[in-house]
């Protein structure tokens, strides 16, 4: 196990190192077709060109080799490398770290992950688990349905409805009848509230979770009907055990390892999601840095994010391996 | 003797002649014929085809002529000049609605496509020749994957941004489409590679490299045929999320980009005027999208079920 998680490491500190590199070359790349990211600085006034060497300098962008396209610029990229090794991932426009502002907007962002995984395993255990108890049955044929539609509606769409349609509706009717400032009209608020954060990020990070929830649903029904049909069962069942206790003793149990771990893999995918939902409902988490980032073309930001959000990527697939690996003993490395 | 009754008779002496030669792909046709669902889905996206194909048959109005003494005219229903109404710059709603399907669905066709190719002749080199083209290929798989395919497209649009492509159909979607492409084919791959892995051991595909088969005619005659089902159902559903990516885009203005017209554009340019009044800006592009996603999703789930003869 020791030898697995070493060796497990090393891969995913090469991984980090070439998504790096790769984040380089095309940044790079992007800077040679593209003119130079220092003028965004300025933004429509023209700089003399000793403002525009100082910024550039700033920035790192000095090197001649932004001015010759198809040179990957290994200089550049060892001194990258080196400032993200002391933990220095560059500045937004205005100056501010970019460590600084991922580090007051990731709890945000971790708050509304806790809502979402709660959600996803929700409805995914529910849903999933009575599918499989009454398979073939109507109510295995509804929850299909539900979660045909749910695939169907894309979080951007939901988002999107529910901030433009609804949420200014209900979040007067919640003000009428129970009272400007109580809980149930913060739940309804379109926008984040730093004082709330809780009860803001609540119906946005239900839709997020529920956008992503078919596939757990799906995955919940697919592994407990193994277990159904596991020999551990019949035996269970043949001993004479009540239904009830075969059913959350033998089948929920065995059959929660891969939604545990399914958790972490769809990390990557639910990253995408807290983007959209933090940038459609102005959370001020990554997500929401990185979709401002995006509208006023802060391209260092960007870069920032990105790289800190695929080292966490990283790390959670590492983490995942490695649960797994202790959950399930079936499983054997070496 | 009516037709359906005709059909059913041909049918049932068709299968009678040829029992044994039914193929999976002649019973997952069989099984799809024969759901509802699956045939309104179909006609869903064969009518959206139909638009992005010949939009002109739908509307006489031109998308690019606005005036704006006619913004925000509420639908006025067919037969007068603007059937769906016009948006806030008083285009009409009818003519955005065809052309602006093009971008959107090519987009999707194109991306799902070219990340279908490359995910298919990657996974099957890895898969069949293995050694250090498989190490090479599944480390670039593992490189790709740590980027999640939204962020990796916000990063390199906001970057290109300033480049300028020109304004034809395929111009207009070139970088979006280069961009998912690039951060899309690595699912494909996978799964091709697990299942050559799992096909190239199989008795046949021995005996077929015993009689003297080339390398390419096992791998595309013989590997390829099954180990690509489990990914054609994956496609439906691929194309579905790209369409709903290309509205994200189009929302942070770094996709399909003005003055072309896509419903990503549509819906992020009417989500503001629904609260003024005039939800029918939002909720006609955004129709449309669903539509569109939800008959893919259907065949897509159809599809999966059809495909996999574990289910029956």
């Amino acid at each position: 196990m020791g030898r697995y998680i070493a060796r497990r490491c090393l891969q995913a500190v090469l991984t980090l190192f070439l998504v790096v590199f790769a984040l380089h070359l095309l940044t790079t790349l992007a800077i040679q077709l593209n003119g130079n990211p220092a003028l965004a600085f300025f933004g429509d006034r023209v700089p003399s060109a000793s403002q525009l060497a100082a910024v550039e300098a700033r920035y790192g962008l000095d090197d001649p080799c932004f001015d010759q396209p198809g040179n990957p610029c290994l200089g550049p990229f060892v001194d990258r490398v080196s400032a993200y090794l002391h933990g220095d991932f560059g500045t937004n426009l205005r100056g501010r770290d970019v460590t600084d502002i991922v580090a007051t907007a990731a709890p945000n962002t971790l708050r509304l992950f806790c809502i979402v995984t709660i959600t996803w395993l929700v409805l995914g255990m529910t849903l999933g688990s009575v599918a499989a108890r009454w398979r073939g049955r109507a109510v295995d044929h509804g929850i299909r349905l539900t979660s045909v539609l749910i695939d169907a509606f894309p979080v951007f769409v939901l988002l999107v409805v529910y901030r433009y349609v609804f949420s200014v509706p209900l979040s007067d009717w919640a003000e009428d009848r129970f009272g400007r400032g109580s809980l149930p009209a913060m739940w309804f608020r379109p926008s984040f509230d730093s004082d709330h954060p809780w009860a803001t990020l609540l119906v946005p990070g239900i839709l997020l979770g529920l956008a992503g929830s078919a596939a757990f649903i799906r995955l919940v029904r697919a592994s407990q009907l193994e277990s159904y049909s596991g020999e551990h069962v019949r035996t269970a069942r043949a001993k004479g055990l009540p239904e009830r206790h075969v059913i959350t003793h033998h089948v929920v149990r065995n059959s929660s390892v891969p939604v545990v771990t399914a958790v972490g893999l769809t990390f990557a995918d639910a990253l995408g999601g807290a983007v959209i939902t933090e940038g459609l409902m102005n959370i001020y988490g990554m997500g929401g840095v990185l979709w401002e980032a995006v509208r006023a073309s802060d391209v260092s930001l960007v870069v920032g994010v990105v790289t800190i959000l695929a080292i966490v990527t990283v790390v959670v697939m590492i983490v995942v391996d490695i649960a797994y690996a202790a959950l399930d003993p079936r499983i054997r490395y070496d | 003797m009516t037709d359906a009754a005709a059909g059913a008779v041909a049918d049932a002496v068709s299968e009678a002649a040829s029992p044994a030669s039914r193929t999976l792909t002649a019973d997952a046709w069989r099984t799809l014929r024969r759901r509802p669902d699956t045939i309104v889905a179909a006609a869903i996206l064969a009518f959206f085809l139909v638009v992005v194909a010949f939009p002109g048959l739908f509307t006489s109005a031109d998308p690019q002529h606005c005036l704006i003494t006619e913004s925000k005219l509420r639908p006025q229903g067919f037969g007068a000049a603007h059937p769906f109404g016009t948006d806030a710059f008083g285009c009409d709603m009818l003519a955005q609605l065809a052309y602006g399907a093009r971008p959107s669905l090519l987009l999707a066709l194109v991306v799902v496509g070219v990340s279908l190719l490359i995910g298919v002749v990657l996974g099957l080199l890895a898969g069949y020749y293995l050694g250090w083209i498989d190490a090479l290929i599944s480390r670039s798989i593992e490189v790709f994957l740590v980027i999640p395919l939204l962020l990796a497209a916000l990063l390199l649009l906001s970057l290109f941004r300033n480049v300028s492509v020109g304004s034809g159909t395929f111009n207009v979607i070139l970088l979006p489409a280069t961009v998912l492409t690039m951060f899309g084919w690595m699912g494909y791959a996978r799964y091709i590679r697990a299942s050559v892995l799992e096909a190239k051991n199989l008795d046949y595909v021995t005996a077929a490299k015993v009689l003297g088969a080339s390398d390419l005619r096992v791998m595309f005659r013989h590997v390829l045929p099954n180990a690509i089902s489990p990914v054609t159902a994956l496609v439906p559903t691929s194309i579905a999320g790209i369409i709903g990516a290309e509205a994200v885009l189009a929302f942070l203005g770094i996709g399909v980009r003005p003055p072309a017209i896509s419903w990503g554009i549509m819906i992020s340019n009417g989500a503001e005027w629904v609260t003024g009044g005039y939800p029918h800006l939002l909720l006609f592009p955004l129709g449309c999208l669903i539509a569109t996603v939800l008959s893919l999703v259907v065949l897509g789930d159809a599809l999966r079920d059809a495909l996999d003869p574990r289910l029956r």
